[in-house]
Formats: C-alpha cells, sequence, structure tokens
C-alpha cells in the first residue's frame, strides 16, 4: 500500500516561511513559501487600512501559468483569508505572500481540473504559513473524494481514478471540524453530497461522531492517520527540533 | 521595486577591505565554487541545484507541436524562468523585473543558441510535427549566482530527461505512452556551462561564484560559457566598470576547469540515479507481478 | 519544569498551564489572544474566558512576571516591539527624522534626528544612506498602519543606555535568525558559568576566550535578525577574526548547533582562518 503524504517545514532559507507537502495518492509535490508582512508597494490605496491583504501565487511546474491557475489563486485566498488573523499587530495594511510552485506529479493541461491539486497546495499553504508564525485563528487540513459512476466513493483517489469518476469534490475543514471549503465537479445529488461530507471528515478529522453540544469528537481512525494529525505532528516535530536546545535542557 | 535592500556602507566597505586581503565572507578563495550537489526527482528531467545557498528546481517536459513554418526540419527548445517571492522576498509574483530579463537572456545564448540540444533530432514528420521541449527554471532560494546554477540545472536536465518514443505511420503520428515503450533521450551535441566571474577593486580583485551580498558590493560582471573542449560559447561584461582585456584572457583557463569540475559532478549524479532507477525498475516489475497474483 | 507544550492556532491553553499569581494581571506575549466562549454550562465555570493560541509554538511562561507567550518560529520575519534593539540602516533623511529600514520590503523606520545622546542642532550626527545605527524601538503606534519610531537614547535619563546606541561604524553585519538574535541577546546579556551556556549558547564565551589574545571583539545584537561584529582591536588579524566569528554565528543557527558541536566550530573556523587563539 501507499504510504501517507510527506511533508517538511521550512525547507528554504530565504522566504519568511516555507513548506513542501508530497501527496501520495496523485503524485503531487508542492512547493509553498510565505512572506508575511511585507509591504506591497503599489497597491497601497486598494487595500483594506484595518486588515491584512493576502495574496496568492500558484506556478505550474512545465507550463507557462493561465486562467486555471488565477482560478485555482481565488480558491486558496478565498480560503486562507477566513483563517489569517490580518489585523494582528505588524499586519495590518500589509501582504502575506504565499507562493506556490508545483514541482511534481502530473501536469494540469490547458482548461484542466485543479480538484486533484487542491489539497496539496492547501496543505503547503497552511504549513507555510505556520512556519511563517503568521497568526491564524485555526489550523486545517483537506482531502479529495472521487465519486465512480457506480456511485461509490473512493477516498484518496490517484489521478486515473479522478479522471474516471462520475463527479469529484474537495472538502477542506478547519481543526475545529468545521467545513472551510467545498468544492465539486460532475454530476451528483445530495446524498452523495452528504455521503462525501461524511467521509472527507473522517479522511481529515478521523471517524468522527456529533456529540450533543455540538462539538465533534474525534476518535483515531484504525487505518491511517487523519490528516489533521499529521499536519500537526509535521509542526510539532519542526518545532521541537528548532527549539532542541530548549527541549533538551528542560 | 524588484530589488534587493541595497548594501550598508559598512558591509560593501568590510566585502572590499576583506577581498583586498583575500578573504570572502564565507572562508572560499576566489576561485573555489560553492559546495555543489545536483540531484534528480521521480519524473525524468527534474533536477534539484544546491549551490551554496541558492538553490533551484529545473523541470524539462516535451510535447508534440507544428513546427515554425521558416524551419520545418526542427523541433523547439525553450527556457522559461520567471522569479517569484519565493527565491527572495524582494521578488514580486507576476512582475518581470530586470534580473529575470538578464538571466533569460545568458541562459538562452549560452545554451539554447550553442546548440545544446540538437533541436533537428526533435523533427517527426517534416513541416507537420515536431517535440517541444521546455525547460521551466524555478528558484527556491536565492543567494547570488543565478545564471550557473541554472546552466547546470538546465543542462543536467535536458541529460536526464526522456521523451516518449514516437512513430509514423501511414503519415500518421504515433506516440506512445512511458510504460508502452523505453522513452528516448534527447541528443545532446556538447555540455556547455557559464562560469560568471565579479570584479573589485578596480578590476584587481576577480571572485566566481559570488554570492549575494559579494554581487551587491561588485563593480561588474563577467559571464564566460564554454564546454569541456574549451570552446567558448558565450562571453559577455554587460554593464559595470571596464574589466583589463587580461582578465577575459585568464579567467577562461580558470572557467574550463571550472567546467570540467561541474560537469563531472552532473554526470556523477545522473549515473548514480540510473543505478538507483535500474534497482527500482526491477522492484517495481516485482510489486506489479505481487499485486497481479493478489488481485 | 514540565515537558514543553507545543501548540498550534486554535488551541486552547490549559489552565493549569497558566502563571499561578491571581494577585497581579497576566500579561499575554505574542501568539496569544483571549476569546470568550459561549459557555453551555454558564453556572458550572465562573470564568467563560479562554486564551487561544494564534501561532504555532511551545508555550512559554513566566511565573516572576507573570505572563504566558508563545515561542515563535525562529525563522520568522521581524515585528517591531517597543523596547527592542535594533540595527537599523539609514535609508534617507528628512528635516527632521532619518527614515531607517529594520527589515527589508517593510515599511521605514522613523528616527528623530535629535534622538541621539546628547544631540543638538549643532552636534546632531550627519548621517547618510547606508549608515548602520543601533537603536531601540520607542513605540510603534496604536492601530493600523502607524510608524515605527526609533531612539538611540533612553528618553528618561537623555543617555545612550544601555551603552553602544547610536551610529555603528566600521565591523561587518551579518545575517541571522530571528530565533537566533533573540538567544543571542540573551547570551551576551548574562554571562553563566554554565556548561550549557545561555539560550543553549556558548559561542560567545568560547569566542571571547580564543580572540582574547588577539585583542577581543564588539558585538551589537538586533532584534530584527542583524548582528554587527568589530574586531577593529585585533588590527593585522581584524579582517579574518570578524570573518570567522560571522561564520561561527550563522552556522550554528543554520545547522541548530549544541553546546559541544559550537566548541568544535569555533575551534575549526578559527583553525580554518589560520588565527592564533
Amino acid at each position: 500500500m501507499m504510504g501517507g503524504p510527506i511533508a517538511s517545514l521550512h525547507p528554504l532559507s530565504r522566504a519568511d516561511g516555507s513548506a513542501s507537502y508530497k501527496c501520495p495518492s496523485t503524485g503531487s509535490n508542492v512547493l509553498g513559501s510565505v512572506n508575511a508582512p511585507v509591504e506591497l508597494p503599489g497597491r497601497r490605496d486598494a487595500l483594506k487600512p484595518e486588515d491584512a491583504t493576502i495574496e496568492v501565487f500558484v506556478k505550474p511546474g512545465t507550463a507557462p501559468s493561465g486562467v486555471g491557475e488565477r482560478y485555482v489563486e481565488g480558491i486558496l485566498r478565498g480560503a486562507l483569508s477566513r483563517i489569517v488573523l490580518g489585523r494582528e499587530k505588524g499586519y495590518p495594511r500589509r501582504g502575506v505572500v504565499i507562493t506556490l510552485a508545483i514541482l511534481g506529479g502530473e501536469s494540469i493541461g490547458r482548461g484542466g481540473s485543479y480538484l486533484p491539486l487542491l489539497p496539496a497546495l492547501l496543505h503547503t499553504s497552511i504549513l507555510a504559513l505556520l512556519s511563517a508564525s503568521v497568526p491564524l485563528s485555526m489550523s486545517l487540513s483537506a482531502t479529495m473524494l472521487a465519486v465512480n459512476p457506480s456511485g461509490e466513493i473512493v477516498r484518496k483517489p490517484s489521478i486515473t481514478d479522478a479522471r474516471a469518476a462520475a463527479s469529484l469534490h474537495v472538502l477542506a475543514f478547519t481543526s475545529k471540524g468545521h467545513l472551510l471549503l467545498s468544492e465539486s465537479e460532475g454530476r451528483f445529488n445530495f446524498d452523495t453530497w452528504d455521503k462525501v461530507y461524511e467521509n472527507a471528515l473522517a479522511v481529515c478529522h478521523g471517524t468522527s461522531t456529533l456529540s450533543s453540544d455540538g462539538d465533534v469528537a474525534m476518535t483515531e481512525n484504525m487505518d491511517t492517520q487523519p490528516l489533521e494529525g499529521f499536519v500537526r505532528d509535521t509542526v510539532e516535530d519542526h518545532i521541537r527540533a528548532e527549539y532542541a536546545w530548549k527541549v533538551d535542557a528542560a | 521595486m524588484n530589488k534587493e535592500a541595497p548594501l550598508s556602507v559598512v558591509e560593501r566597505d568590510f566585502i572590499l577591505d576583506a577581498l583586498r586581503e583575500n578573504v570572502r565572507l564565507d572562508g572560499r578563495s576566489a576561485d573555489q565554487l560553492r559546495s555543489l550537489t545536483v540531484s534528480f526527482g521521480e519524473e525524468y528531467g527534474h533536477v534539484k541545484v544546491q549551490l551554496g545557498k541558492t538553490s533551484l528546481i529545473v523541470r524539462i517536459s516535451s510535447e508534440v507541436a507544428k513546427p515554425h513554418d521558416d524551419r520545418p526540419f526542427d523541433g523547439i527548445f525553450n527556457i522559461s524562468i520567471e522569479l517569484t517571492a519565493m527565491g527572495s522576498p524582494a521578488w514580486e509574483n507576476g512582475r518581470q523585473g530586470d534580473l529575470e530579463a538578464y538571466v533569460a537572456n545568458v541562459l538562452d545564448r549560452v545554451i539554447r543558441h550553442s546548440n545544446a540540444l540538437d533541436t533537428e533530432s526533435l523533427c517527426i514528420l517534416k513541416g507537420v510535427s515536431c517535440w517541444t521541449i521546455r525547460a521551466d527554471v524555478h528558484i527556491t532560494d536565492y543567494d547570488g549566482n543565478l545564471i550557473d546554477a541554472s546552466c547546470i540545472g538546465i543542462m543536467a536536465g535536458l541529460q536526464h530527461f526522456r521523451r516518449p518514443d514516437a512513430v509514423v505511420k501511414d503519415g500518421q503520428v504515433i506516440v506512445y505512452g512511458l510504460d508502452e515503450r523505453v522513452p528516448v533521450p534527447l541528443n545532446i551535441t556538447h555540455k556547455p556551462l557559464s562560469v560568471t566571474f565579479h570584479t573589485f577593486d578596480e578590476g584587481k580583485v576577480v571572485i566566481l561564484d559570488a554570492a549575494r551580498k559579494e554581487e551587491q558590493a561588485s563593480e561588474a560582471d563577467v559571464i564566460i560559457g564554454l564546454n569541456n573542449a574549451g570552446d567558448v560559447c558565450y562571453l559577455s561584461k554587460f554593464s559595470g566598470s571596464p574589466v583589463d582585456a587580461l582578465v577575459f584572457v585568464t579567467k577562461t583557463t580558470v572557467a574550463l576547469e571550472k567546467v570540467k569540475e561541474i560537469n563531472s559532478i552532473i554526470d556523477k549524479a545522473l549515473q548514480a540515479d540510473l543505478a538507483k532507477r535500474a534497482k527500482g525498475g526491477l522492484a517495481e516489475q516485482a510489486r506489479a507481478e505481487n499485486d497481479r497474483l493478489i488481485g | 519544569m514540565s515537558s514543553p507544550l507545543i501548540l498550534l492556532p486554535g488551541d486552547d491553553v490549559p489552565a493549569d498551564y497558566l502563571p499561578s499569581n491571581a494577585s497581579a494581571p497576566l500579561r499575554l506575549g505574542t501568539g496569544l489572544r483571549l476569546l470568550s466562549q459561549p459557555n453551555p454550562t454558564p453556572a458550572s465555570t465562573p470564568s467563560n474566558h479562554v486564551l487561544t493560541a494564534t501561532q504555532a509554538g511551545i508555550l512559554s511562561t513566566d511565573n516572576r512576571r507573570n505572563a504566558v507567550s508563545i515561542l515563535p518560529s525562529s525563522n520568522r520575519r521581524y515585528i517591531p516591539t517597543p523596547g527592542d534593539l535594533v540595527v537599523a540602516q539609514v535609508h534617507h533623511s528628512s528635516a527632521d527624522y532619518f527614515h531607517c529600514m529594520i527589515t527589508p520590503q517593510s515599511p521605514h523606520a522613523l528616527l528623530g534626528q535629535l534622538s541621539f545622546e546628547g544631540a543638538t542642532k549643532k552636534t546632531r550626527p550627519m548621517l547618510r544612506g547606508g549608515d548602520l545605527l543601533y537603536a531601540r524601538v520607542l513605540s510603534t503606534g496604536l492601530g493600523a498602519g502607524t510608524e515605527v519610531e526609533l531612539t538611540c537614547v533612553n528618553p528618561a535619563t537623555g543617555k545612550a543606555e544601555p551603552g553602544g546606541l547610536g551610529p555603528l561604524n566600521g565591523g561587518m553585519v551579518f545575517d541571522i535568525s530571528t530565533g537566533m538574535a533573540a538567544r543571542l541577546i540573551r547570551a551576551s546579556s548574562s554571562s553563566s558559568d554554565q556548561e550549557d551556556g545561555v539560550a543553549g549558547l556558548v559561542v560567545l564565551d568560547e569566542l571571547g576566550k580564543k580572540l582574547e589574545k588577539a585583542g577581543g571583539f564588539e558585538i551589537a545584537v538586533g532584534r530584527n535578525g542583524k548582528v554587527w561584529v568589530d574586531c577593529s582591536n585585533s588590527e593585522e588579524d581584524a579582517v579574518k577574526a570578524t570573518v570567522a566569528i560571522g561564520r561561527c554565528l550563522t552556522t550554528i543557527d543554520e545547522h541548530n548547533l549544541n553546546p559541544t558541536d559550537q566548541r568544535k566550530l569555533v575551534t575549526k573556523v578559527l583553525r580554518d582562518m589560520k588565527i592564533e587563539s
């Protein structure tokens, strides 16, 4: 079987924060950097005076960027602006510049769907934001699910699965279990989407049960680690290594 | 604003004073390269270059296209480099700066115009279809010497890349998938590389492979592009203070030595990757058979 | 000390990790914010406020100052905070101010032309673009978009306190991470007899011992990730000694070396640079 995703925090030295993320099922490999807070020259007047401006730039690996990239940048900017705290000290009127380069996996052809890459782009962004210490209200995790023509839900679909699917869905959840983003393609009905939602939540947060007070209680899924836990472990490992001088002394 | 923050007077003076004593900030000698590693990714033509703290990734890709009307026998080869805020916070996404245009121009001249890649071999059917080879350079960390590092990445990528096999049958072009037929390496005619020198102190001090702060403190740069045989395919001194002609002569010898050194590092990396793939390929086959047995 | 607690954005700070001093007000540092939580059973707990992390990092508590904060990523960009010492670079000057760079790609900070020890209209330093200063962040203003102001005197005493505030001449500046800068400031302001040094750094003590014969060195660490080093007392070895110190500091930062390796590195670099110790 395939292993879990592979990620590293702060692989680069010039950028304020950076991360790399590789999704085993789709093969997509993304490197991301975050520079924040920085001055955005020339666009000062357009900025909201009390908030930070988030810029996302997606650079395809083997082609010039075009409409597809601008479209996915919009989706990412929308989702990430909900969790970046742009009013914290030092951030108002400044920019949070997120740059994502697609370094591996099958390239998206002209007019091809960007959904298979979206979870990797989201994970790279959140890890890079965490590595740059950009203030966030919470963290996130995301996954793609395919529904095959016979109506079965395929978890962790490969590119081939995605091509054959009747519908494709990317869902992202905050670390508190709220739905942050839902992008779908293809034909499907509400019942299918509900099933997709349950499955996606399970992949991101483990098998979940809604307790009476509305909080989502998490229990570990048996076969693979939930993605939320993966993001957390990646960050914790990095911090432990970085602060080894303090942790060891303690 | 695509410019690095200017150096302070203290930094500029110190770098110059130190060079006069033959001392560089990282302890190197004037003609010493920073540590260089070349490694390859899973896909053909995916190269990672780390030159000191400068790092970049090159990806080579191929596509079937129609040849240019005036060159029906030639394939197409393009180098694309776009500087993003990933390489340096000083670079703005989506805006071309002077540095980007400069680097792109030199890379074009050293590699493309010297015919390092034999474009005639990319022709599939005269005037109808040919291969387009594209080299995308992604700068991931900028600490000086973009040009030499990019050259290394592109040349290593071209040698590593395998394009799908294609045949012409009854006037139809058939392209085979990478798993259907053994993919084909590109036809490389020679292996040119660039070696960049920077001058200081009215041309009295010349160093190679300058780091970012050294570049900023320098007076002028001299770029020499040549191959293992010593054929010079590019020579430039675009701007800055004058440089004695003798520098070009003496430094060409140094450059040749460096090109040989770098090419042997690339060769070793290519061989190591080839050996890894041969092993991995066998394992892959075994796994595929196991899957079949289970399935 | 219990094992360090690592929080991610959105995580609540467990109550038993907070400083227990109830009489003094609790100081909230970076990376934390106070949220009021909708409490389903208001009767059960008197307080419905909760401290939540906004950054990923180790929770750090200071019982003496009754403070709690999150230690940020050591490579993050510097955000000016009043009281911090920084190495600033003059960009240009205007009638009343020097406009200084603290971090690249950030707006300039202002330094009053008279904010120097004993400065008057006639005796103020004449600084030009590219000159360096060791300064303290005076204020960052309230609200959005206000300017950062620097000073080279203690406004209360009119003296350059601590010593060394003002223009930096000669020497060299090296770039380090903001985390390393914070550690170096702690290590250089207090000397320790401990085997592991202060904040896990023995490099300054080690360099101090080994370079004593050569004339010692001066150092000014800026929280903005810049460290100024000067060895002008070393005469003919000044350049080499400065480069050696810079290499030691940047290498330790980059590779996160422990005290044993720091000592080894210092010896190796000094030998490399052919400096007698």
